[in-house]
């Protein structure tokens, strides 16, 4: 089954037929988890880097942030059996517009956020495709823990 | 004929916009009752339609149904009528392009162009816009020159991409080396023609040049707009966040980062709100 990832959500899954697509990414960032071992992982859909802008919108939706989405994430797949060293990362998204006063860098402010988070917490990135101008399309396949994005102007490829 | 003829003849093919839709939109810059509005709507059988429709929609929930415009115009009030009004005037224009040149998906530009319309109303208050039904006019019809130009990008698709992935060059920049003129051209020609007020044409006209947000306000306002939500990854198709935009301009406008942050985040509760009310 196809199951979406929208802007600030996030999806599990065990199920080897299931499909987890997130459209569309912008600046926002796409967070993906596979174990191997137990054929279990998520995709998580963050908007914006810090949820100290604003802790009502983060309890309401802790998915919104990084910082609040990237724990639930883990802890969510952990209810599959899967084990945080085992777990492949990988991480999609970033893009901002072509703005060189850095007003517009949301991309790069949530590109950075997640890396801090992924440092203090020992979490190894496996493969990313981050950055740039184009808007992303990325879906996790449970069975098989296969990560393909498809991008504007080039054939969609297995990160 | 030349393609850029051809092109700029597309246009001219359009049809016209809703005279009641358009004398809503000027009126609604002065004080006005309820009573004054229903009394042009209501000779415009589609737009006295929608708005019976909004009333009696879930989200309003009332225990009765409402048959006759006078009600209705007191259960939505001022604010809601006039984006129903304009919005419902604007879809029809906006016929399906999913999958042409700018390899939309189903839905996905009249949904941005909701979006961008939803975002310059959450930002008005910044950039001094005062004008709220033509600001949020200028945002649902900023790209509708996207429906003439689709085929056309479609032809040089391959090409326009190229440019854009390879010289850090903007969407917009391709289409006007490759074709000889922008979508946003051909928006402002089209409002023109529909005889919009000179600022609002502007505004389409030139909300992807890089100095916008120096320019006037309804043109700063939107080109803002476009920039958060095509950020957020809201129905930009092939044209991504090839987007150029000299962000110092902001400077000008009471206005931080964390305002934006915030204002991309209220975003995702409007939109879920407007697809209730207007089941877009």
């Amino acid at each position: 089954m196809e199951i979406v990832v929208g802007i600030s959500d996030m999806k599990v899954s065990n199920n080897p037929d299931d499909v987890i697509i997130s459209y569309s990414l912008g600046s926002c960032i796409g967070v993906i988890i596979w174990d191997p071992e137990v054929k279990a992982g998520g995709l998580l859909h963050y908007l914006l880097p810090d949820s100290n802008l604003d802790k009502e919108k983060a309890k309401k939706n802790p998915f919104m942030f990084s910082d609040s989405g990237v724990p639930l994430l883990f802890r969510e797949a952990y209810k599959f059996g899967a084990n945080k060293k085992r777990m492949i990362v990988k991480v999609v998204g970033g893009a901002q517009v072509l703005d060189n006063s850095g007003f517009f860098n949301i991309g790069k402010r949530n590109a950075l956020a997640l890396r801090k988070i992924f440092w203090k917490n020992n979490v190894i990135v496996a493969g990313s495709d981050v950055g740039g101008t184009v808007n992303r399309t990325v879906s996790l396949h449970i069975g098989t823990g296969a990560i393909l994005v498809k991008r504007p102007g080039r054939e969609v490829f297995a990160l | 004929m030349s393609r850029l003829k051809e092109i700029l003849d597309s246009v001219q093919q359009v049809a016209p916009f809703p005279k009641v839709a358009m004398r809503v939109i000027e009126m609604l810059k002065h004080d006005v009752t309820a009573k004054d509005l229903a009394d042009v709507i209501q000779y415009d059988q589609a737009i006295t339609a929608t708005v019976l429709k909004v009333c009696n929609s879930s989200y309003f929930a009332l225990s009765r149904k409402i048959s006759s415009l006078d009600e209705a115009l007191v259960v939505i009030g001022q604010n809601l009528l006039k984006e129903v009004i304009i919005t419902s005037s604007s879809s029809t224009f906006f016929r399906d392009i999913a999958g042409g040149g700018y390899k939309f998906e189903q839905g996905e530009i009249w949904k941005h162009s909701v979006a961008v319309a939803i975002m310059s109303r959450q930002l008005m208050h910044h950039v001094k816009v005062v004008d709220e039904a033509s600001a949020f006019t200028v945002g649902l019809l900023h790209d509708i020159g996207k429906q003439f130009l689709s085929s056309f990008v479609k032809e040089d698709f391959n090409k326009i991409m190229r440019k854009v992935l390879n010289e850090r060059c903007s969407f917009v920049e391709a289409e006007k080396y490759f074709l000889g003129t922008t979508h946003a051209e051909l928006g402002g020609i089209i409002l023109m023609n529909w005889e919009f007020p000179e600022e609002m044409v502007t505004a389409v006209r030139d909300h992807h040049e890089p100095d916008a947000l120096d320019r006037g306000v309804m043109t700063a306002l939107v080109a803002l707009s476009n920039v958060l939500v095509a950020s957020m990854g809201i129905g930009v198709g092939a044209g991504g966040l090839a987007t150029r935009i000299h962000g110092e301009g902001l400077r000008r406008f009471d206005i931080t980062q964390n305002d934006m942050d915030l204002h991309m985040a209220d975003l995702l509760a409007e939109m879920a709100k407007a697809e209730e009310i207007l089941a877009l």
